[in-house]
């Protein structure tokens, strides 16, 4: 009985039911889609409850797979992470400003109101007050920027919170002064800003692969560690060695892995 | 047709027959009843949907959940946090910067609104030539219908950018900074746009009601020989005053319920701009009840307190709209002898 199940060309149509993180829904729905036209008798079924609630549906066994942008945690217990594919925050400034590289240090400096103006030492053409722009406190963008910048601390009251990433780089470009945070898809070709390297590093697709870029973060699978479905586990595959599945995430936004462990 | 198809129905074997024994009229009556006792249903199942949701919030605060204290920021952070990472629920949130922020630009675009509005309508109704009337009117109604998150793309990409680069000087924000940054998104940025995105609701409301103001009246008025400006002014207007109250009330409950613009244009920045600050007060950023909701909803609502809080502001909201309707109906009860009704 068992095994003629885990053979999906035999087994009819099946859906498999996730949930989990809502910034990566929009790429995953494209991924669903492509994986459906491959394999018709597999649908989807996603729910975009947050990264921790996903992990918390595993667990219960209310869902079969989900996804987190966050490290597993000890809290996690019973599940197993799967690398999908890596997301990488850029530092974005007008074009105008010819600073071309922060630290780390730097950045939380200016997030936190301990540096405000462009000519403390930026090498910077400007002796203007900085214009900082970010996210709300509940954007998984700024709990990934918390953590990797302001090493746990708030952003200060003079960062101006925006509703999207997509905001924060319209902000930053229409404000000779402005300085941002946002994902890496919001930073390219047309998004009227220029990023900085992070630690000499430039913010670009190579850098955040190869991890050199210090501000990258992982998309992860979550399955079950018993007895985790063997269909998901065909799809995690997939959308880690995959052509397709890398052009799809590559135009998304995000950086493909390619089966990194 | 028989006559018995007038009749009632008088027992279940007419019911069993079809619909034969009730009438058009009752049939009409009994759905539309239905769809009432439906909608009014509804209604209610939200409320106390929305209250249960909110209680958490209110039970943990007590009356500080309407008092000022603490960064609001950290105190939403601690909230989400404590319900992503399952420790032990924290309710702490003191709103009154975001009252604060819904009360002044609510007001302040209110009443702006008002006495512009209330001077186009008197034009398009009273003094304008024909074939401008028939531009006007149109044009109002269109403007009224607009949808707010193109009035948020005007204010991002023309009003802000205007407001920072141009009015703002350096030594104001450098004089503010790091306490808040003057970008232009602020106290006049919100207020200027949702301005202009209730006036057509008011004109549109104030001109109907001019409109219906008996002529006889008018004309008795300029038959003792008072000039037309001050007959409309004395008769026409005070006549419409229930009115305008209910063309000021659907206005305001429009603007407090205004979230996508809002939270695009006010600075998204739960501060309390202080009328002492002087000119800087109008460029100061804040952020009120709705557009709090939009922001915090997307990731927000995964965590259970967050969630609790944000059915809290919601209840606030709801709670301020009936209010509002409230107000509104007992501000007409002196003026109903002699007034026109909406």
């Amino acid at each position: 009985m068992i095994p003629l199940l885990a053979l999906p060309a035999t087994a009819g149509a099946q859906t498999l039911f996730g949930s989990g993180s809502s910034a990566e829904q929009p790429i995953m729905n494209v991924l669903f889609k492509a994986y459906n036209k491959l394999h018709k008798n597999i649908r989807f079924n996603y729910l975009p409850d947050g990264g921790n609630a996903g992990v918390t549906d595993v667990q219960a066994g209310r869902r079969l797979f989900s996804i987190n942008t966050r490290p597993p945690l000890p809290s996690d217990a019973g599940t197993t992470y799967f690398k999908l594919w890596l997301d990488g925050l850029c530092i974005a400034v007008n074009p105008s400003n010819t600073v071309s590289n922060l630290t780390i240090a730097q950045t939380k400096n200016i997030f936190t109101g301990v540096a405000t103006n462009w000519g403390q030492g930026f090498g910077s053409n400007l002796t203007t007050t900085i214009d900082p722009f970010g996210r709300n406190s509940t954007a998984g963008l700024y709990t990934f920027f918390q953590q990797a910048v302001l090493g746990g601390a708030t952003q200060s009251s003079n960062v101006q919170q925006e509703g999207s990433d997509g905001l924060v780089a319209t902000a930053v470009s229409k404000d000779p002064n402005g300085i941002g945070y946002v994902g890496i898809a919001h930073a390219g070709k047309g998004s009227g800003v220029k990023t900085v390297d992070v630690n000499g590093v430039p913010c670009n697709q190579a850098n955040i692969k190869s991890e050199n870029y210090p501000l990258f973060r992982y998309a992860w699978g979550v399955l079950p560690t018993s007895n985790p479905s063997k269909a998901v586990e065909k799809f995690f595959d997939w959308i880690r060695t995959s052509k397709q599945a890398g052009q799809i995430i590559n135009r998304g936004g995000a950086v493909a892995a390619f089966n990194k462990k | 047709m028989s006559e018995d198809y007038f009749l009632e129905p008088d027992g279940d074997h007419e019911f069993l027959e079809g619909n034969r024994g009730l009438s058009q009229d009752q049939r009409a009556e009994l759905g539309l009843g239905a769809l009432v006792f439906v909608v009014v249903a509804l209604l209610v199942a939200m409320l106390v949907f929305v209250l249960h949701e909110a209680w958490p919030s209110f039970a943990h605060n007590g009356l500080g959940w309407f008092a000022g204290g603490g960064s609001l920021d950290q105190q939403i952070e601690a909230i989400f946090n404590s319900g992503e990472l399952k420790t032990a629920p924290v309710y702490t949130f003191h709103a009154w910067p975001l009252i604060w922020s819904t009360i002044l630009i609510t007001v302040g675009a209110v009443v702006i609104a008002f006495v512009t509005s209330l001077f186009v309508a008197v034009f398009i109704v009273e003094f304008a030539p024909g074939w401008l009337r028939r531009i006007l009117e149109p044009v109002v109604r269109l403007l009224a219908s607009v949808p707010s998150v193109i009035y948020g793309l005007a204010g991002v990409l023309v009003i802000v950018p205007l407001i920072g680069n141009h009015l703002i000087t350096q030594s104001e924000k450098a004089a503010v900074t790091p306490t808040i940054q003057l970008s232009g998104a602020s106290l006049l940025a919100a207020v200027l746009i949702l301005t202009v995105m209730i006036a057509p609701i008011m004109i549109a409301v104030f001109a109907d009601g001019l409109q219906a103001v008996p002529r006889g009246w008018l004309e008795g008025s300029l038959a003792l020989g008072i000039n037309e400006w001050r007959t409309f002014w004395k008769v026409a207007v005070r006549t419409a005053r229930p009115v305008l109250i209910a063309g000021t009330v659907l206005a305001t409950a429009r603007a407090l319920g205004e979230a996508i613009m809002v939270s695009m244009v006010s600075g998204g920045v739960p501060f309390t701009p202080n009328p002492v600050d002087g000119l800087i007060f109008f460029f100061e950023p804040s952020q009120p009840l709705a557009a709090t909701i939009i922001r915090n909803s997307a990731e927000g609502l995964s965590s259970p307190p967050m969630k609790h809080t944000l059915y809290a502001i919601a209840a606030v909201l709801l709670f301020s709209s009936a209010m509002l309707s409230v107000i509104g109906w007992a501000a007409k009860q002196p003026m109903r002898r002699y007034g026109v009704t909406p």
